[in-house]
C-alpha cells in the first residue's frame, strides 16, 4: 500500500508531465492538472495517515526506478552541460563536467552496492511534512496557474502556446520533490536534486527574454556549485563510510562517529542545501528567479523547491547533533536571517521583498536545524510549513494584482483596496499570517526564540534573531497598511471577479492559512513531535509538548486556542461596530485647511489655485538598507562564515 | 447606566477644551497674546486648555486677523473638519468685523460672515486674561448646546 | 489556574484606571518642572471622556477597525501579564496593537500620517530588539520566559541584569513616545508634524488610542516591576524612580531625528545589552 502511494506521489505527476508535454492542443491540460493535483493531495494524506513506512530496494517500484534513474541521472548532467555549450557559459559547462566525472568515478570506480533489503524510500514525519507541502500547496499553485498562464500568453501575445511544456515541467518537479523528500540513499537524492535544479532553469528561462536568461543561468550555476559540493560528499561518503544511505549514517552517527572524515561531507551536504535555500551569498539566484512567472515564483522559489535545501540541512542535523560544525551552522542562518531581512526593508518591489523574506525565513529554519534542540527542530518544522502556505499565498495574490495593475511595485499599490478590494483584503490577510499572532509563523517563531536561549552561540543568536524579527515587523507592517489604503474620497468598491482557478487556489490558501494555524498544535501532535522523536534518542524535558490547547516547554506556553478565539472574538466585535460606523460617512484627510478632491483623489488647493495630488511614499532607508550597500559586505561576511563552518569540521 | 456615562461625558466636555488656533491674516498682535496663554505665567493647562494643532481633534476654534478671499475657503474648511460639538472665538477687533482694515478691497469683513461665531473677544489685541474667559464663555455656549440636545434638538446643527 | 485567571481579569479591569491617573500625574509633575500649575489629577479621564462623546467621522472605516484592534490587543496584553503568561507571547501580542495602529495611519491619504506611520515603524524597529533583549535576559536568569518563575527568585533581577533595565528603560522611553523620542507623534501639549502618527484618528478613535497609551504605560512599568520581584514596596521605589526619570527625561531632552535614534541609541544600547547577556552567559 505504501509503495503504492509512494508511486502516486513520485511517479504519477512525471506521467502526468509527460501525457501534458504531449497534448499539443492544450485540450487536456486542466483536466491533467486538476486530475494529478487531486491524486497528489489525496495519496500525501493518505500516505500521512498511514504514518509513513520503508521501502527496500528489493520492492518492485525500486527495482524499477534503479536503473532509469541510473541512467537518466547521467543524461541530465549531460543536458545540463549541453545548456552551458550552447548558451556558451563555460561555468556552467565546467560545473555539469565536474559533477559528470565525480558521478562517473562513483559509478565505475567505487561501485555503491546496496543490500537488496536497504530502504530505498523512507517515508517519515520530517519526508511527510515536506511532502504534504509540496503535494498539496504545489498542486494548488499548479492549478492556479492553468488561469494564471492563459492570461499571461494573452498580454505577451505570443504566436505558439509554450503551456504544454510549462506544465510538463511543473508536474515532473511536484514528482521529483516528493522524490527527494522521501528517498533514503543519497545518490537518489542528488538525482531528484538536479531535477528540481533543472525544472528551476527551464522555469526561470521560461520567458526567453534577455533578463530571464542571464537570471536563468544564474540560478543555474549557483545550483550546480552546490551540486558539485553534493557531489563531493557522496565521493566521500562512499568511499570513506561505504555508505549512501542517511538511514544507516544517522545509525552511526548514533553511535558516536562524529570525528573530521564523518563531518566533512555533512558540512558539503549542508553547504549544497544553502545553495538550494539561497542562503547568503548565494542569494542573488533567487531574486534573479523573481522574473519567471508569478506560479514559478510561489511554487519553486518560495513554498517548496527551496525547501529542499532546508529539508535536507534538518535532515542532517542529527549527524552534527552536538558539534562546533552545528553552531556554526546555526550562526550562517542567523546571518542570512538578519541580513535578508534588512534587503527586504529596502525594497519597493513587491516580488523581491517576497523573495527576500523567503530567503530570510529559510535562513531561521536553517539557525534552528543549527541549534539542533529538539525544540528547534520542532520550530524548524513548523516554520517549513507555515511559510510555504502563507508566502504561497502571498505570491499569488502578487501576480493576481501585476495582472491587474502592471506592476509589482508596492508603492503602486497604494489605495489597491478600491480596485481589487478582495485581492487586497486577502494580501493584507497573508502579510498579517506572516508576522502577527495567534498565526502559525509566530507560533513557530516563538518556538525559535525560546530555544535559541538554550543554543551554543546563544548570544551572537539572540541579537541577530531580535533585530531580524523587528525588520521583519517594519517591512511588513508598511506593505499591509498600503494595500488597505484608500485614495479615494468617497469609498466606491470596484466589483472584483477573478478567474475560477486562480480563485480557487488563493481561497483555499487563505482558508488553509486560518485553520492550520487554529489547529497547530493538533500538526504539532501529529507531525512535528514523531518526527523530532525520531531525531534525538533521547527527547528531554526541553521539548515542547502540546498543553491547554497550547504548545508549550519549560520555558513557557503559548496557548493557541485561547489566544486565537479572543483575537479572533475580538476582530470580529471591531469587524462589527466598523460596519455599523461606516455609515456616517467619510470625509477627507486634514490637508491644513486646503484639503480637496478631484477625479476620485485626494490632494489639496495649491499655488495659482490648482489642485495638487497628495502622494506619500514609503522610507525604504537607503542609506542602512540598501542592496548596494548590504550586498557587497553580506557576501564577505557570509564566505567568511563558511570557512568558520568548514573549520569547525576540524574541531 | 446609560444616562450616567452622557453625564460624564458633558463632565468631560466641559473640563477639557482642546484648541485650535488659525490665524486668518492677523498682524501677529492676538497671535503672541494667545501664545501668552500657554506660557507659566497663565497656564491655561489648568483648565484643561491644550493647543492642538489638528482641527479634526480640537473642540474650540480660536480665529485671528481679518478674514479674506483666500483664506475664507480655509477658514470654513477648518470649521467643517472640527467634530461636533464644537465652538468658534473671533480674537480682536479684526476677528470681530475687520477692524481697521474693513475698508480694505480684499477684506470679506469679521470671522462670522463665513462660520458661526459663539464668542467675540474685543481688544487689539485682547488680553490673554480676556482669551482664557472667552474659552470659558466658549465652555458655557458648549453646555447650552448640550441642554439643547437633551431636549432632543440636533447639536450645533 | 483559575487564581491566575481572576487575578489577570482584576489587572485588566484596574489597569486603565491605574494608567490613566498615571498619565494625570505625568502632565501634573511635568507642569511642576515648568513652573505650572497643571491640570487636574483626572485630567486625562476627561479628555477620553470629552472624546468618545465626540460625533465620530472619520476618513474610512479601517481607522475605526484599527483602533478597536489597538485596544484589544493591549488590554489582551494586559491580561496576559497578570495571568502570568509567556513574556514573549506578551511582547508579542503587544506587537499587534502597534502594527495595526500603524495600518491604520498609512491606510489615510495625509501626509502627516503617513510621515508619523513611516516614523513609528522605525520606533518600533527601536524598542522591539531592546524587549526581545532583556526578555531572553530574564529567560537566561530565570530558566524561563514565565514571569510565574520571576517571582520565585530570591534575589532582585535588577542585580543580575543592571543594564538590560537601563536597556529597558530606553525601550519604554520610545515605546511611549517621550522626548527625545516623540517622532511619531507626541502627547498632551506637544504637536510633531501636526499629530504625527495620530492625526487621522479621531473623537472615540483618539480615545481608545489614548485607553491603550494608557494600558501600554501599566504594562512597560509592570515589566520594570518584574526586576524588583521580591519586595513591594522596593517594587514600588523602583516604578516611581523609574517613571520620575523617564518624566525627567521627557523635560530636559530635545526631540531627535530617527537617524539618530537608530544609529546613536540603538546601535549602542543592543552592544550594551550583549554584554549584559554575555555577562550572564559565562557565568
Amino acid at each position: 500500500m505504501v509503495e503504492f502511494l509512494v508511486f502516486l506521489c513520485v511517479i504519477f505527476p512525471v506521467l502526468a508531465g509527460g501525457a501534458a508535454f504531449l497534448d499539443r492542443s492544450n485540450a487536456l491540460k486542466k483536466r491533467l492538472v486538476t486530475v494529478t493535483g487531486g491524486v497528489l493531495t489525496l495519496a500525501s494524506i493518505a500516505l500521512a495517515l498511514r504514518g509513513g513506512g520503508s521501502i527496500p530496494f528489493s520492492s518492485a517500484l525500486a527495482g524499477a526506478m534503479s536503473t532509469p534513474i541510473h541512467v537518466l541521472d547521467l543524461a541530465l548532467l549531460c543536458l545540463i552541460a549541453y545548456i552551458g555549450w550552447r548558451r556558451s557559459h563555460r561555468l556552467i559547462l565546467t560545473l555539469a563536467a565536474v559533477q559528470l566525472a565525480g558521478m562517473f568515478v562513483l559509478g565505475s570506480y567505487l561501485h555503491p552496492e546496496v543490500a537488496a533489503e536497504a530502504p530505498a524510500f523512507t517515508v517519515d514525519s520530517l519526508s511527510l511534512t515536506l511532502v504534504l507541502v509540496v503535494s498539496i500547496i504545489g498542486s494548488l499553485i499548479a492549478y492556479y496557474a492553468i488561469g494564471y498562464m492563459a492570461e499571461h500568453e494573452r498580454h505577451l501575445h505570443l504566436v505558439r502556446t509554450k503551456q504544454p511544456r510549462f506544465f510538463a515541467i511543473i508536474l515532473v518537479f511536484l514528482g521529483a520533490m516528493n522524490g527527494l523528500a522521501m528517498a533514503d540513499n543519497l545518490s537518489w537524492i542528488y538525482f531528484f536534486w538536479e531535477v528540481t535544479t533543472l525544472c528551476s532553469y527551464l522555469l526561470i528561462a521560461h520567458d526567453d527574454t534577455e533578463i530571464a536568461n542571464t537570471n536563468a543561468e544564474r540560478a543555474l550555476w549557483m545550483n550546480m556549485a552546490g551540486g558539485v559540493a553534493f557531489v563531493l560528499a557522496l565521493l566521500w561518503l562512499q568511499s570513506v563510510q561505504g555508505t549512501l544511505s542517511l538511514t544507516a549514517l544517522q545509525a552511526m552517527a548514533r553511535s558516536g562517529a562524529k570525528e573530521a572524515a564523518f563531518l566533512l561531507p555533512v558540512v558539503a551536504l549542508c553547504i549544497a542545501g544553502f545553495t538550494k535555500s539561497a542562503q547568503a551569498p548565494f542569494q542573488s539566484w533567487l531574486c534573479g528567479a523573481m522574473v519567471a512567472p508569478t506560479p514559478v515564483s510561489a511554487l519553486l522559489h518560495s513554498s517548496t523547491m527551496v525547501k529542499a535545501g532546508v529539508y535536507l540541512v534538518l535532515r542532517l542535523a542529527p549527524l552534527s547533533l552536538g558539534t562546533t560544525v552545528s553552531t556554526m551552522i546555526a550562526v550562517c542562518g542567523a546571518f542570512t536571517f538578519l541580513v535578508m531581512a534588512a534587503l527586504a526593508a529596502g525594497q519597493s518591489n513587491g516580488k523581491k521583498i517576497l523573495a527576500y523574506s523567503t530567503i530570510s525565513n529559510l535562513g531561521l529554519i536553517i539557525a534552528c536545524a543549527g541549534i539542533n534542540t529538539p525544540a528547534a527542530i520542532a520550530a524548524g518544522m513548523l516554520l517549513l510549513v507555515f511559510h510555504a502556505i502563507s508566502k504561497g499565498l502571498l505570491f499569488l495574490c502578487v501576480g493576481a494584482i501585476e495582472q491587474k495593475i502592471g506592476s509589482r511595485d508596492i508603492e503602486d499599490m497604494r489605495g489597491l483596496f478600491q480596485v481589487m478590494p478582495k485581492t487586497a483584503l486577502v494580501t493584507a490577510f497573508g502579510i498579517v499570517s506572516m508576522m502577527l499572532p495567534p498565526f502559525g509563523m509566530l507560533l513557530a517563531k516563538w518556538m525559535a526564540l525560546e530555544s535559541s536561549v538554550e543554543a551554543s552561540a546563544m548570544p551572537v543568536l539572540v541579537v541577530t534573531l531580535a533585530l531580524g524579527s523587528a525588520l521583519t515587523v517594519l517591512f511588513w507592517g508598511r506593505w499591509a497598511g498600503i494595500l488597505i489604503g484608500s485614495l479615494n474620497p468617497r469609498l466606491e468598491l470596484a466589483p472584483e471577479t477573478q478567474e475560477a482557478t486562480m480563485g480557487f487556489a488563493v481561497r483555499s490558501l487563505t482558508i488553509g492559512a486560518a485553520v492550520i494555524s487554529f489547529f497547530a498544535p493538533l500538526l504539532y501532535l501529529w507531525l512535528v513531535e514523531p518526527a523530532v522523536q525520531a531525531m534525538f534518542a533521547d527527547v528531554s524535558s526541553l521539548s515542547f509538548n502540546g498543553w491547554y490547547g497550547g504548545v508549550g516547554n519549560r520555558y513557557g506556553i503559548f496557548a493557541v486556542y485561547p489566544l486565537y478565539l479572543l483575537i479572533a472574538l475580538g476582530f470580529w466585535y471591531a469587524w462589527n461596530e466598523t460596519k455599523k460606523h461606516a455609515v456616517s460617512g467619510p470625509e477627507l484627510p486634514y490637508m491644513s485647511g486646503v484639503q480637496a478632491a478631484q477625479n476620485g483623489t485626494i490632494g489639496f488647493i495649491g499655488p495659482m489655485k490648482g489642485f495638487v495630488e497628495a502622494k506619500g511614499g514609503n522610507y525604504y532607508l537607503d542609506a542602512f538598507f540598501g542592496e548596494g550597500r548590504l550586498i557587497r559586505p553580506t557576501n564577505y561576511i557570509a564566505l567568511a562564515l563558511f570557512v568558520m563552518l568548514l573549520g569547525g569540521v576540524l574541531q | 447606566m446609560k444616562f450616567d456615562l452622557q453625564q460624564w461625558i458633558n463632565t468631560g466636555r466641559l473640563k477639557s477644551p482642546w484648541v485650535a488656533h488659525y490665524d486668518c491674516g492677523s498682524c501677529n498682535g492676538c497671535d503672541i497674546e494667545v501664545l501668552a496663554c500657554l506660557t507659566p505665567v497663565y497656564d491655561v493647562e489648568r483648565f484643561g486648555i491644550i493647543n492642538v494643532g489638528n482641527p479634526k481633534q480640537a473642540d474650540v476654534l480660536l480665529v485671528s486677523g481679518t478674514v479674506n478671499p483666500r483664506n475664507r475657503v480655509v477658514l470654513k474648511n477648518l470649521y467643517d473638519q472640527m467634530q461636533h460639538p464644537k465652538a468658534v472665538i473671533a480674537l480682536g477687533a479684526c476677528g470681530l468685523n475687520g477692524g481697521i482694515f474693513q475698508e480694505a478691497y480684499n477684506v470679506v469683513g469679521g470671522v462670522d460672515k463665513v462660520i458661526p461665531v459663539d464668542v467675540y473677544v474685543p481688544g487689539c489685541p485682547p488680553k490673554p486674561e480676556a482669551i482664557i474667559d472667552a474659552v470659558v464663555v466658549a465652555l458655557g455656549k458648549i453646555k447650552e448646546q448640550l441642554e439643547k440636545a437633551d431636549r432632543g434638538q440636533a447639536v450645533n446643527g | 489556574m483559575i487564581a491566575k485567571l481572576f487575578f489577570g481579569l482584576i489587572g485588566l479591569a484596574v489597569a486603565p484606571v491605574l494608567g490613566g491617573i498615571i498619565a494625570g500625574l505625568d502632565r501634573r509633575v511635568t507642569a511642576r518642572m515648568q513652573s505650572r500649575f497643571g491640570p487636574p489629577l483626572l485630567q486625562p479621564f476627561y479628555d477620553v471622556l470629552k472624546l468618545l462623546g465626540k460625533r465620530p467621522s472619520a476618513v474610512n472605516a479601517w481607522l475605526v477597525l484599527c483602533s478597536y484592534l489597538t485596544l484589544m490587543s493591549s488590554a489582551l496584553a494586559v491580561f496576559l501579564f497578570f495571568f502570568q503568561a509567556d513574556l514573549l507571547l506578551i511582547f508579542f501580542v503587544m506587537t499587534i496593537g502597534a502594527v495595526f495602529q500603524v495600518m491604520g495611519a498609512l491606510s489615510v491619504n495625509s501626509p502627516f500620517s503617513q510621515v508619523g506611520a513611516q516614523r513609528e515603524l522605525l520606533q518600533m524597529l527601536a524598542y522591539e530588539p531592546l524587549i526581545i533583549m532583556v526578555f531572553v535576559g530574564i529567560a537566561l536568569k530565570t530558566g524561563s520566559f514565565s514571569i510565574e518563575n520571576i517571582y520565585a527568585l530570591e534575589q532582585p533581577l535588577l542585580f543580575s541584569l543592571p543594564i538590560l533595565f537601563l536597556a529597558l528603560g530606553v525601550a519604554l522611553t520610545i515605546k511611549l513616545r517621550k522626548s527625545p523620542f516623540d517622532i511619531s507623534t507626541s502627547h498632551h501639549g506637544h504637536q510633531e508634524i501636526v499629530r504625527g502618527l495620530l492625526t487621522e484618528y479621531t473623537g472615540p478613535q483618539l480615545a481608545m488610542l489614548e485607553i491603550a497609551h494608557w494600558l501600554d504605560v501599566v504594562l512597560i512599568l509592570g515589566l520594570c516591576s518584574l526586576f524588583w520581584s521580591t519586595g513591594m514596596i522596593g517594587m514600588l521605589v523602583l516604578l516611581a524612580a523609574t517613571y520620575f526619570v523617564e518624566m525627567l527625561v521627557d523635560n530636559i531632552s530635545s526631540r531627535l531625528t530617527w537617524q539618530w535614534m537608530l544609529t546613536r541609541v540603538l546601535a549602542p544600547t543592543m552592544v550594551l545589552c550583549l554584554v549584559n547577556i554575555l555577562w550572564l552567559y559565562t557565568l
